[in-house]
């Protein structure tokens, strides 16, 4: 009976220890904003994320992050933020009561299809991290075939070095025997 | 200056070589006299390369004006001689002179008053034969006009072949090529390692000549290195024989006993005894 | 004034000839690819214009490297092997002009590298970041680093004297520069890779480049690696000269 009972408390204990670490973990709120975004290939966008800390108590050491899913029919894969310039996470030392901190993500438009964004807090403290409602990404595939004017140089340059080539050689075969 | 002339004996390979004395003896004039028109001196020459000697003590001089005939077997030391005295490689120890100078310490004056054709001379081969000429001249700083480059190469009987590619040209031209080269900056003293190499008898009998003409027109002393006899017998008027880096005979040509093949022979058997 | 035949003769021999040209040619086909992918390819394209500027910056550095250690191989062995250099050395001129007169040559070859991917710089990098500083700092290391690799090319070929061998030690040596390039990003962190890196004057360069276009840093981040690159400068000069001089054919 004894043994039972200990169980018991261990289990109800465990169980409070869990429902106190939740509601801590829940002081956090975070945002995602603008909540839809439609944009071109190679376009900047800048995602912002607010952070808001609804407790009493000041929270400390949160890293925050942001994460981009495709979910383009067939192409359903997390994308790696790094090709979109957007890998930094970013360090929080500290948000008072109810205050807020308003993170800013630049991201280059890489690939055109259909995507999700949503920003992550982890505060070490707790185990649960706290995301932010998706933000709906749509690309759109823009060719360009002269960006920056790179075709005059890429081909005119190799001609015109041969032609150079070709007029100083001419020059020397006049001039030789 | 004075001290290193005071210190090179004036006729040193009469003094080194057995059984020339008798040639060379009754040659010498008056020390003072000899030592105004010696454009070299060597002393004491000593040059190793790991350990082989290459040259052991040479001694020698030339008189300013001679077609000095250098000769030697493969091996012996006469490559080395005229690096030596030309600037390109430092001796071990010993000492060199040429028209007053110390070859080591005062290297840029001695290239002045000298040229050479290397043995193995090479060729800017995509140059033409006046650009060759032209590049070298500025490097000797001699201010050279086209007309004078042409006369050069005219002199060498390259004439009509200024605007060739060095590349077309045969081994023969190239040779005459190296030869106008030699003589851009108008040398006092001329060194020829083995010019007349693998070219044909019209080819050596063309730089016979030429050197002859050279020698008796300009003054122009002539160190030549080799080891054809023929070349020796119809150019030299003095030669010196060397044998594992040292002079084993020395004198006028006239004056040596025997031929210059027995001569040859001889010495560069006495030598490797 | 002697230095300047040396350098014409050279440029004429190394630079001004069909082999020169289609050296030239090549790096501008290389080039007009690079950067027509960078900014066209979707894959390449997502790369920001301050990464495009760094990564072509590094390529036409290690070009002007690379070409820099084949001219210096060649210098002197180079002449050896073809006969030449006797008569060089015959005539008045001191070594250390005809070196000079060389690595004057390099230099022209590395100033062309230069001029040919200037339009490139500016296309990838119009609109982007520090594209000016980059080029300015590309000109000056760019430089630096050339005259180091070839002035130690140069001196290793007058102590060989052979043209492949001195050519195959500075490819090592080259390689082993360009080897952090290989090292994972964690490793060049730990204090190892980081001395690694700074003793590197290749990666001091790209790193220099990095810190100038991608992190926007200003001169005092750079100074310690600019430092180490300009001792590494003398260093190699130091060592062309006491080559040259002793060189004996």
């Amino acid at each position: 009976m004894k043994k039972t009972i200990l169980i018991l408390s261990i289990i109800f204990l465990a169980m409070a220890l869990n429902y106190t670490y939740t509601t801590a973990s829940s002081r956090i709120t975070v945002s995602i904003s603008p909540p839809s975004v439609q944009a071109n290939m190679g376009d900047k966008i800048t995602y912002e994320g607010t952070i808001t800390n609804d407790s009493d108590n000041p929270v400390n050491n949160l890293i925050t992050y942001i994460s981009l899913a495709n979910v383009t029919h067939g192409k359903e894969a997390p994308m790696d933020l790094e090709d979109w310039s957007a890998d930094k996470a970013i360090k929080v030392d500290t948000i008072p009561p109810h205050g807020t901190y308003k993170g800013k993500w630049p991201m280059r438009l890489i690939d055109s299809g259909s995507y999700v964004a949503y920003i992550t807090v982890v505060d070490k403290n707790h185990n649960t991290p706290v995301s932010s409602m998706m933000s709906h990404l749509n690309v759109k595939r823009v060719l360009r075939l002269n960006p920056n004017n790179v075709l005059p140089v890429a081909i005119g340059e190799p001609i015109l070095i041969g032609a150079v080539f070709m007029f100083i050689s001419f020059k020397r075969r006049n001039r030789v025997k | 200056m004075e001290i290193g002339k005071e210190k090179i004996p004036t006729m040193t390979m009469k003094m080194e070589v057995k059984g020339n004395e008798q040639e060379g003896a009754e040659d010498v004039p008056p020390p003072i006299k000899r030592r105004l028109t010696m454009i070299i001196e060597v002393k004491d020459l000593v040059k190793k390369y790991d350990g082989h000697t290459a040259l052991d003590g040479l001694n020698f001089n030339v008189e300013e004006g001679d077609i000095f005939g250098f000769l030697g077997p493969n091996g012996a030391g006469k490559t080395t001689t005229i690096r030596i005295l030309t600037g390109i490689i430092r001796a071990d120890s010993g000492q060199a002179m040429i028209g007053g100078h110390d070859v080591f310490r005062e290297t840029m004056e001695v290239k002045k008053l000298i040229n050479a054709l290397p043995e193995s001379n090479g060729y800017y081969e995509w140059m033409t034969a006046c650009e060759y000429l032209w590049f070298f001249s500025k490097l000797y700083v001699v201010r050279t006009s086209r007309q004078e480059i042409l006369m050069l190469l005219e002199g060498v009987g390259l004439n009509g072949r200024e605007n060739h590619v060095i590349h077309s040209l045969s081994r023969g031209m190239k040779q005459r090529l190296g030869i106008a080269r030699a003589l851009i900056n108008r040398p006092k003293l001329l060194f020829l390692d083995e010019p007349a190499n693998g070219l044909d008898p019209g080819g050596r009998r063309d730089i016979h000549d030429l050197l002859t003409d050279l020698n008796r027109k300009h003054g122009t002393t002539i160190f030549l290195s080799t080891h054809l006899l023929d070349d020796v017998k119809r150019l030299c008027n003095k030669i010196a024989i060397l044998n594992y880096g040292k002079i084993v005979r020395a004198g006028e040509v006239e004056r040596l006993k025997g031929t210059v093949e027995d001569i040859f022979f001889m010495s560069t058997k006495e030598g490797a005894l | 004034m002697k230095t300047l035949y040396i350098m014409q003769k050279e440029i004429r021999e190394s630079i001004l000839t069909p082999k020169g040209f289609l050296w030239y040619i090549l790096t501008s086909i290389i080039l007009s690819v690079l950067s027509y992918l960078f900014l066209t390819n979707r894959e390449l394209s997502l790369l920001d214009q301050g990464t495009m500027l760094y990564m072509i910056m590094n390529f036409i550095t290690a070009l002007g490297v690379l070409m820099g250690l084949v001219f210096g191989s060649d210098a002197f062995a180079g002449e050896i092997e073809r006969g030449t250099l006797e008569a060089l050395f015959l005539s008045p001129v001191n070594r250390m002009e005809i070196a000079a007169g060389k690595l004057g040559a390099v230099l022209t070859n590395w100033g062309i590298i230069f001029a040919v991917s200037l339009p490139y710089l500016f296309i990838v990098g119009k609109g982007g970041q520090n594209l000016l500083m980059g080029i300015l700092y590309l000109g000056i290391l760019g430089t630096l680093l050339s005259i180091i690799f070839s002035a130690f090319s140069m001196g290793l070929s007058a102590r060989i004297k052979s043209m492949k061998n001195s050519l195959i030690i500075s490819f090592f040596v080259f390689l082993l520069a360009g080897s952090p390039v290989f090292i994972s990003a964690a490793l060049r962190r730990t204090w190892f890779g980081r001395i690694l890196d700074l003793v590197n004057p290749f990666a001091d360069a790209v790193n220099t480049f990095d810190s100038v276009v991608i992190d926007s840093q200003g001169f005092s981040y750079q100074i310690g690696r600019v430092a180490i690159i300009c001792v590494y400068t003398l260093l190699c000069i130091w060592f062309l000269k006491r080559s040259a001089v002793k060189l004996e054919m």
